[in-house]
């Protein structure tokens, strides 16, 4: 708890479901109770040993007790620490996005949106913990609990409305359209009768379905589907604006351009999921995003990550 | 006077292991395959909703899986003769080439191999994607092939050599006339099993973007989130096919054992 500000945060803002935290506080209370009992039972009835025969005692005598004091001390030492920490909310992300998230050199898991709620979380006071989880799946792991949100470029769209809640926009996006330097495409109505590849799930990938004639291709990541179309196996790939940036004037500058910004799709905007009903952490995570747009933290990190 | 204590020995009827004859032992199997056909079949016609638009979404991608299947077996099946053949040569440089290609294939796990396969392939020509991933799925399977190819080979006893080549057979006939007509008998079923763990291993190809059963499933699922509904369908198509397989493959070898129950 590297980063704690005020230890008493938790209980004198009252962000969310205060009855909640009076419970766990009592529970922890509990805890400590029943803790300091046991450490004195043990110290009474095995530690000294008077009220049995001393070759029979099993725990035996008073250097044991006093370990076992301590150990008990130190762990209930932790536990108060852990009450008093900041609230830690676990987000879920699939680190193959770059710039937006991806792992770096030094194996940690960076981009823009980790900063953002970073700085989101520094704003309204919540420790981000970031998972680094497969796409395919990641919102079945949202529902199932594995973590608490998923911030991990995800598109506001009416389906994922209907079985998720999102938090306000912190990005806006669009489909970018990404051929081979030689080819003539400009558009995917180009493209008919070609296989035009995306990262399964992702807006970019319902964007190539919903084009007639194209024949869509699904990938599990992003940087595949690059791959292919850098050996000619498919003809073209759609996926959000930055990300193309990072792939067609970096990664692969002198094979891949950037032709179009898919002319049916309006903007899109990128949200954190929580699953429906979560509104404690939602209202949080909603507080940090205001915080840091209101800051200007988004334009500077716009220009770290992005750039132009 | 007493009797004296008589100890009685209990005589069973001696099965320890059933007979593969045994009608009890269908049983499992047919429970497996009436289970999940009723489901395939029943859930689809409760719930219509997500169950019948997953039927309706799968199909192209179990052809698509039958396809990998059979090209990548066929192949396999042709590379594990020529590795079989190599590893029991007695031409040093052909025993080892076909030796080192099992031992590294053995060792790499086929996920990483098909990778690998077809990302380095496609560095050096261009294939569709389709036959990428059926020669990756070849290569991996060809070397446990040999293996098989192999030791049906080996299980032929040597008599039958010696005696084909007291009557002046070469090396070669001796192989393709008495040996191999033999060995058939031992590695088809072996060949049969393998068949089925390459149908079950091609779901690995869906990482491979190839639209087989499971990515076409992994599409639906990832656009509608019916995970569970989705998964449960794809498990269901997966043990039926697996199921009628197999018991193809304990017909074939309940014929080819006939000289054994003779």
């Amino acid at each position: 708890m590297n980063n704690v500000k005020n230890p008493f945060h938790l209980y004198l803002e009252p962000t969310g479901d205060v009855k909640k935290k009076l419970a766990s506080l009592f529970f922890d209370f509990v805890l400590v109770l029943t803790c300091v009992s046991f450490t004195f039972f043990l110290r009474v009835f095995l530690g000294d040993g008077r009220w049995k025969n001393k070759h029979h005692n099993l725990c035996c005598g008073e250097a044991m007790s006093k370990t076992l004091f301590a150990a008990v001390s130190l762990f209930l030492l932790t536990l108060c620490g852990a009450v008093y920490a900041e609230t830690t909310i676990v987000f879920a992300t699939d680190a193959t996005w770059p710039p937006m998230e991806f792992v770096n050199d030094q194996k940690q898991v960076v981009g823009f949106s980790i900063d953002f709620m970073t700085a989101a979380g520094r704003e309204a006071g919540f420790k981000p913990v970031f998972k680094n989880t497969a796409w395919d799946g990641i919102f079945s792991g949202l529902a199932s609990g594995k973590y608490d949100a998923v911030v991990s470029s995800v598109s506001i769209t009416k389906e994922r409305k209907r079985v998720m809640d999102f938090s306000e926009p912190y990005y806006t996006v669009r489909q970018a359209l990404i051929v081979n330097k030689a080819s003539q495409a400009t558009s995917l109505a180009d493209l008919k009768g070609r296989k035009v590849g995306g990262q399964i799930g992702t807006t970019g990938y319902f964007a190539i379905k919903a084009a007639d004639g194209v024949e869509a291709k699904s990938y599990d990541e992003v940087g595949l589907a690059m791959e292919d179309l850098n050996v000619d196996r498919i003809a073209a790939v759609v996926c959000d604006d930055p990300v193309a940036a990072n792939y067609a004037l970096d990664k692969y500058k002198d094979r891949l351009k950037i032709v179009a910004v898919i002319e049916s799709g309006e903007a899109e905007n990128y949200g954190v999921a929580v699953n429906k009903g979560n509104s404690e952490t939602l209202a949080l995570i909603n507080r940090g995003i205001a915080a840091v747009k209101a800051k200007g933290i988004d334009r500077e990190l716009k220009e770290k990550w992005i750039g132009q | 006077m007493s009797e004296p204590e008589r100890t009685t020995i209990e005589i069973g009827d001696g099965a320890a292991i059933p007979r593969a004859e045994d009608r009890g032992l269908v049983s499992a199997w047919w429970l497996a395959l009436i289970g999940a056909a009723t489901l395939l079949v029943v859930l689809p016609w409760i719930k219509p909703d997500p169950y019948l638009t997953i039927l309706r979404f799968v199909p192209d991608g179990v052809v698509i899986t039958f396809k990998v299947t059979v090209l990548s077996i066929s192949l396999a099946i042709f590379i594990g003769l020529v590795t079989g053949l190599g590893r029991i040569s007695r031409n040093r440089f052909i025993n080892l080439i076909a030796s080192l290609y099992v031992e590294v294939v053995r060792g790499i796990p086929l996920l990483v191999q098909l990778f690998y396969i077809y990302y380095a392939l496609g560095r050096l020509v261009r294939v569709p994607d389709l036959v990428a991933a059926v020669i990756a799925m070849a290569f991996c399977y060809g070397a446990y092939m040999g293996e098989v190819f192999r030791a049906g080979i080996q299980s032929i006893d040597y008599g039958q050599s010696e005696a084909a080549q007291s009557l002046g057979f070469n090396p070669r006939q001796t192989m393709t006339y008495v040996v191999l007509p033999q060995a058939w008998r031992t590695i088809l079923p072996p060949v049969g099993n393998e068949f089925i763990a390459l149908l079950k291993d091609t779901s690995l190809v869906s990482i491979l973007a190839v639209s087989d059963i499971l990515r076409r499933g992994r599409e639906y699922a990832s656009e509608s989130f019916n995970y569970f509904e989705t998964y449960t369908m794809i498990a269901l198509i997966y043990l039926v096919i697996t199921l009628i397989l197999s018991k193809l493959i304990s017909l074939m070898e309940y014929r080819l054992s006939y000289y054994d129950r003779r």
